[in-house]
């Protein structure tokens, strides 16, 4: 063993391997729940103080100033969230009908441990693979998740979301599918 | 008239038939998704009208600047030192390198990357690095300066540029589209402003379709948007048609407006604001009929031509919640054949505290956003076009849509011998006039035909 004079890099990730576990599970579940249509059983895995956020992004320099997070293509509520599926569920909502087939690749998951004992914050990268109706063609949304989660007996609510899409103009014609 | 480019040559057979189409209330599939109208376009239509590029609110401060388009060509709208505005084509004189790698910023210099000529953000050319070396003397800043669009003059803080140094003024252009404009957003002290940058999505869809819809296509609401009367956003939709108004103007504008006070209530004034909002309106400055028009039967969609567009409504801030009115403009970007990309702002009134700001944004993009509850039903239904027009088997069938709707209703869609404001006026939704009005006129701008008023509301 030798030391070294190189600064140590601390990851502001938790070292603890079960919140780890917890994180990526959930994540991962919600990811198939969307996929294969069970909406309403997502839906149960939010917190009611959710807030659901998509702030706009353009080229900017410095790459500080790219997110403007007071601008936004959706902030939701728990209550635009049970809005959206109510019209989904109508059947009339027909740029999601038939659904679009998704499929949500979930990497990158860093959890960190904050001063609430009962939320930690996780950082996900996604990509969703979106193939809508009888289109020819797909699309890509890639992007970034920045999710507080709150532990509660019965499981991890998601309590704060905010999706950093990777691209400054959409390649999809809608985000009609929840990222 | 003004010569026919090349590009419009190679077009001219299809212009033929949009013309015989036209007589009979037909329009060719074809014009959806075709490379020479397409090009005919470019070079016809945004080269030769004015185009909006930006509102003054975005570029508020001395340097600050946003990179926008007209037709396909980036462009950047600045704010110099001395306060003046500017659109300048983003290529540099020397090889033609974007000088602006961004989307919006502030400073006072554009630095090429290439070779680093530099040019103020007035657009003068105002450094060339070795300057003795490669060039012996300074280069004329103005003669070598960023290539400026030739016009450019706001309207209610709306940027417009033209690239054509003839033709009429901005205010000869707009005509009515202004009256109209005026009252929309010049309603209170400050005006309205962006709520935020322009948001953007990508299309499948022509830009014509999109324009289109926002001239008056209120046939389309009960059924596309049926979903949100279903949840309790929307209430009497299948009224849409019946308590429409039209407005056509000169240049091919066309707003369609709602008769509120009478579908709702007769106190249902200026589309239904809140008091805390209408105590700010100032409305001394409305003519008679725009006062009419603001009170009962305000403007809820309109087009621009060719590609600004804007949408007003009343919608609860969450569901079964209170209502708040939301302004949206939008520009249909072309980017090619049957491709646009859809600019989406959200407008506030400049005297809004930030909580009322911040709720009507939230609601505008709640609905009139990428996963706006309206708007992303709108993004896939304009898909159909452009794929029929692509089709050898729809083009040999020579497929045409269908605009006689209006031919033989019941209902009365004569001009309103009342009106008194510009352009004409009709009291339904029914008939597809506006729409009509807007594919004449762009057939006329096609042909060459840009002057003011050429085909106003006759
Ligand atoms: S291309 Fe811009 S300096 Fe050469
Ligand atoms: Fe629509």
């Amino acid at each position: 063993m030798t030391t070294t004079d190189t600064p140590r890099i601390v990851p502001p990730v938790s070292a603890n391997p079960e919140l780890q576990a917890l994180a990526t599970q959930f994540l991962a579940l919600e990811a198939r729940l969307l996929d294969e249509g069970r909406e309403e059983e997502w839906y149960g895995l939010l917190d009611d103080e959710l807030l659901y956020t998509v702030p706009i992004r353009q080229a900017a320099e410095p790459r500080s100033k790219e997110i403007d997070r007071n601008a936004f293509r959706v902030r939701d509520t728990k209550a635009h969230v049970r809005t959206r599926l109510d019209r989904l569920n109508t059947d009339h909502a027909y740029s999601e009908v038939p659904p679009s087939r998704t499929l949500r690749i979930v990497g990158s998951v860093e959890v960190e441990e904050i001063d609430r004992p009962d939320v930690i914050k996780v950082s996900s990268a996604l990509l969703v693979y979106r193939q809508r109706g009888i289109d020819p063609h797909f699309d890509l949304i890639p992007c970034r998740r920045y999710d507080q989660l709150r532990l509660t007996p019965s499981g991890p609510r998601l309590l704060s979301r905010e999706i950093v899409l990777t691209e400054t103009a959409l390649a999809t014609p809608n985000l009609g599918v929840f990222l | 008239m003004t010569a026919i480019s090349p590009e419009t040559a190679d077009a001219a057979a299809i212009l033929d038939r949009v013309e015989a189409s036209l007589k009979n209330d037909l329009v060719p599939v074809e014009i959806f998704n075709d490379e020479a109208v397409f090009r005919a376009e470019i070079e016809q239509i945004f080269t030769k009208c004015w185009v909006f590029v930006a509102h003054e609110s975005e570029i508020p401060k001395a340097g600050d600047f946003v990179q926008r388009r007209i037709g396909l060509d980036p462009v950047i709208v600045t704010r110099d030192g001395k306060g003046g505005i500017n659109v300048l084509s983003n290529y540099c004189r020397h090889r033609g390198t974007q000088v602006c790698q961004t989307d919006a910023g502030n400073s006072r210099f554009f630095k090429c990357p290439y070779h680093g000529w530099t040019y103020s953000n007035n657009g003068d050319l105002v450094g060339t690095p070795h300057m003795h070396d490669a060039y012996g003397e300074r280069l004329d800043p103005k003669a070598w300066g960023l290539i400026r669009a030739p016009r450019v003059a706001t309207r209610q803080g709306f940027v417009f540029a033209s690239l054509d140094p003839d033709g009429p003024s901005l205010d000869e252009y707009l005509g009515g589209a202004g009256w109209m404009l005026d009252l929309i957003v010049g309603l209170a002290p400050g005006g309205m402003r962006v709520a935020g940058p322009p948001e953007r999505y990508r299309l499948h869809a022509d830009w014509k379709t999109a324009a289109e819809n926002f001239t008056g296509d209120g046939y389309h609401v009960d059924t596309l948007h049926w979903s949100t009367e279903e949840v309790a956003v929307s209430q009497g939709l299948q009224m849409t048609c019946e308590i429409a108004r039209i407005y056509e103007f000169e240049n091919g504008h066309a707003f369609a407006g709602h008769a509120w006070t009478k579908a709702v209530h007769p106190g249902y004034v200026l589309w239904g604001y809140a008091p805390e909002i209408t105590q700010h309106f100032n409305l001394s400055g409305l003519d008679e009929a725009q006062l009419h028009v603001v009170n009962h039967e305000p403007p809820t969609v309109g087009t621009i031509f060719p590609n600004l567009s804007f949408i007003r409504l009343n919608t609860p801030s969450v569901p079964g919640g209170p209502m708040s009115v939301i302004t949206s403009f939008r520009q249909w970007q072309p980017i090619g054949p049957g491709e646009i990309e859809l600019w989406n702002w959200q407008f506030v009134w400049d005297f809004m505290s930030e909580d009322e700001a911040r709720d009507s944004y939230v609601n505008g993009q709640f609905t009139f956003g990428s996963a706006g509850i309206f708007e992303q039903d709108d993004t896939v239904a304009w898909e159909g076009a452009p794929r029929a027009a692509q089709s050898p088997w729809m083009r040999k069938a020579g497929m045409e849509f269908h605009f006689q709707q209006g031919n033989n209703s019941q209902v009365d869609q004569s001009h309103d011998p009342s009106w008194t404001g510009p352009g004409r006026k009709r009291n339904t939704g029914y008939g597809e006039h506006a729409q009509l009005h807007f594919y004449r006129h762009w057939l006329n701008v096609m042909r060459g035909n840009t002057g003011a008023g050429t085909e106003g509301a006759e």
